[in-house]
């Protein structure tokens, strides 16, 4: 379903209105007003303390809002938990597991609690040992895990159930690299599946590698929230071109460029033009078009968007990375 | 799965946890014997038939009092770790899993004092055995209340130390003052007489009188005994049922204990 199927029928997977959450003097959540879509990965993007777990929290009914509503696929979590909690899961920031099970018994345990036909549910749970490579350590008890593992084991917990909100805070926090592709991949397979998915992390890769959309939560306020272009192409600037000439730049070509709007600087060779555009999409034809007019050949052209981070900062005034 | 299908699973997943420290368990209850066979010595005269049959019933409350305080420990392990958060999770009321907690803190108690019941069943007569078998769901009433009390100490200590202060503080309240190792007549001649009368209706003694009278003493189970029991037991196991409550009550309020 499309983000405007979804409007139209006023069917969000999540919604809140007006959500705050409040812990004595601290507001943790402020009068927030956020939706996703059927079908949709939204990543909340924010440093810590921003705001993202208690949002995830109150989502999945752990925590009661101080005041507004919160829906997930149409159901209220403060009047209806149950039923909220038979259709989403939670992979924790903080790997959650009962220190001396086997990984397998406690993903057993959660197929069980959802339903997952008995059926399939060895081989399912098997498998997803084996795509998070955790089957190596199936004769460990949780408390021998390693960080990684145990954050590896949380995700797998979601994989085996399979909701239709799945909610992952912080997915890859102490996983390696390779550890990280696989899990943004399975969340990308799991969305394919069906399920609805929230991200919540300060890593802007991980970002950048799931994101339909973005959500901006900084000291518990939505700050902005849209698809990944659609952020960068709002910093007026964002996107550096860089041009290389055969020969110094023609003054008149400069004068030219200056009405596609954005700023340049040159080289002092003269060869080197850095200009710095709103879209450069849109900017580059125009450039290239005035020079080949002008009868300046251009060797290279190199176009760098910015980045989340650089977005976060746009909006925040704080760099996201500066504020872990 | 139904919701009642699901509390019997997390109860069941949480009372496994009990074996998986069935050593720590051990040693509380060795230690306890320990103790009370010392006690016994000192007081000359003590140790012979009539104090075991004495002090076995007080055994196996005590081991009932270690196993069910044991949930608090437990249950202070599960609030850090966040397998309370997680539970909370699943689609299972906020009454379902304090059902299945309560349940899974009563198992504990019953089965450990059910394991010493057997070991005692060779000095007990037949018909002993069936009303200790009766006295079994009491028995688990009172483990419930006493699981209770002591998740609610676990929710309250930021420390695990300061939880052995609390269990300690309960051990003191409930056992000490208790006709669990003596008799309420040898009580009288230290303490003054409220504290008798304390400890004569503690639910711990009423429980050790009752096994003393019906199973080890091989009278006729009486329903005064069994009311009594249940009638201390009862209130509790609501205060415990409550306690549970609060604890996932403040979770969802406060994000901790």
């Amino acid at each position: 379903m499309t983000h405007s199927q979804a409007h139209d029928l006023s069917l969000y997977a999540v919604e809140t209105i007006s959500l705050s959450k409040r812990y004595g003097k601290t507001d943790a959540l402020r009068e927030l007003n956020f939706t996703v879509d059927e079908g949709e990965i939204m990543v909340i993007l924010g440093p810590n303390g921003s705001g993202k777990t208690t949002l995830l929290m109150t989502l999945c009914t752990i925590l009661k809002p101080s005041s507004g509503t919160a829906k997930v696929m149409g159901i209220d979590v403060v009047k209806d938990g149950t039923k909220v909690r038979e259709v989403m899961g939670i992979a924790f920031q903080e790997a959650r597991g009962f220190w001396r099970h086997k990984p397998s018994s406690i993903l057993k345990f959660h197929a069980s609690m959802f339903d997952i036909d008995p059926v399939k549910r060895q081989d399912l749970i098997e498998q997803t040992m084996k795509d998070l490579e955790l089957w190596e350590s199936r004769d460990k008890l949780f408390m021998h895990l390693s960080g990684g593992q145990a954050k590896r084991l949380e995700t797998a917990k979601i994989l085996v159930q399979r909701p239709k909100l799945a909610i992952f805070d912080e997915p890859t926090s102490q996983v390696d690299l390779r550890g990280k592709r696989k899990i943004w991949d399975k969340i990308l397979e799991l969305r394919k599946q069906g399920s609805t998915i929230i991200v919540a992390t300060n890593e802007v890769r991980e970002a950048e590698y799931l994101a339909d959309r973005v959500t901006i939560l900084y000291g518990g306020r939505l700050i902005v929230r849209d698809s990944i272009p659609k952020l960068k192409d709002a910093i007026a600037g964002g996107d550096v071109v860089e041009v290389g000439f055969e020969d110094p730049v023609p003054g008149k070509l400069l004068e030219g460029l200056k009405t596609l709007g954005g700023t340049f600087t040159v080289s002092p060779g003269g060869d080197q033009l850095r200009a710095n555009v709103s879209k450069a999409e849109d900017w580059v034809p125009r450039m290239t078009s005035a020079s080949y007019n002008m009868g300046a050949k251009i060797s290279t052209i190199k176009i760098t968007e910015p980045s989340l981070d650089d977005v976060f900062l746009h909006f925040t005034g704080k760099g996201l990375v500066d504020n872990q | 799965m139904s919701e009642f299908s699901r509390l019997v699973h997390i109860a069941r997943t949480d009372f496994s946890y009990f074996f998986r420290t069935k050593w720590l368990m051990a040693i509380l209850i060795s230690l306890n014997v320990s103790d009370m066979l010392v006690t016994g010595l000192v007081y000359k005269g003590l140790v012979g038939f009539d104090y075991f049959r004495f002090l076995v019933p007080g055994i196996v409350v005590m081991g009932l009092f270690s196993a069910a305080t044991d949930t608090g420990r437990r249950i202070w392990l599960a609030l850090r770790e966040g397998v309370v958060q997680y539970y909370m999770t699943l689609p299972v009321r906020t009454s379902g899993l304090v059902a299945a907690y309560i349940i899974s803190g009563g198992l504990g108690g019953i089965v450990y004092s059910g394991l010493l019941l057997i070991i005692a069943f060779v000095a007990i007569p037949p018909q002993g055995i069936l009303n200790a078998i009766l006295l079994l769901p009491f028995l688990f009433i009172l483990a419930t209340g006493i699981a209770g009390l002591a998740a609610f100490f676990a929710s309250i200590s930021r420390v695990g130390e300061i939880y052995w202060v609390y269990a300690q503080a309960l051990q003191v309240s409930l056992v000490t003052i208790s006709t669990i190792f003596y008799p309420a007549s040898t009580i009288s001649q230290y303490l003054p007489a409220p504290i008798v009368t304390i400890a004569e209706y503690n639910p711990l003694s009423l429980a050790a009188g009752a096994l003393r009278d019906s199973a080890f003493g091989g009278s006729a189970l009486s329903t005064g005994v069994v009311s009594n029991l249940l009638m201390v037991s009862l209130p509790l196991a609501g205060i415990g049922a409550l306690a549970y409550w609060i604890i996932l009550r403040t979770i969802r309020v406060r994000g901790k204990p």
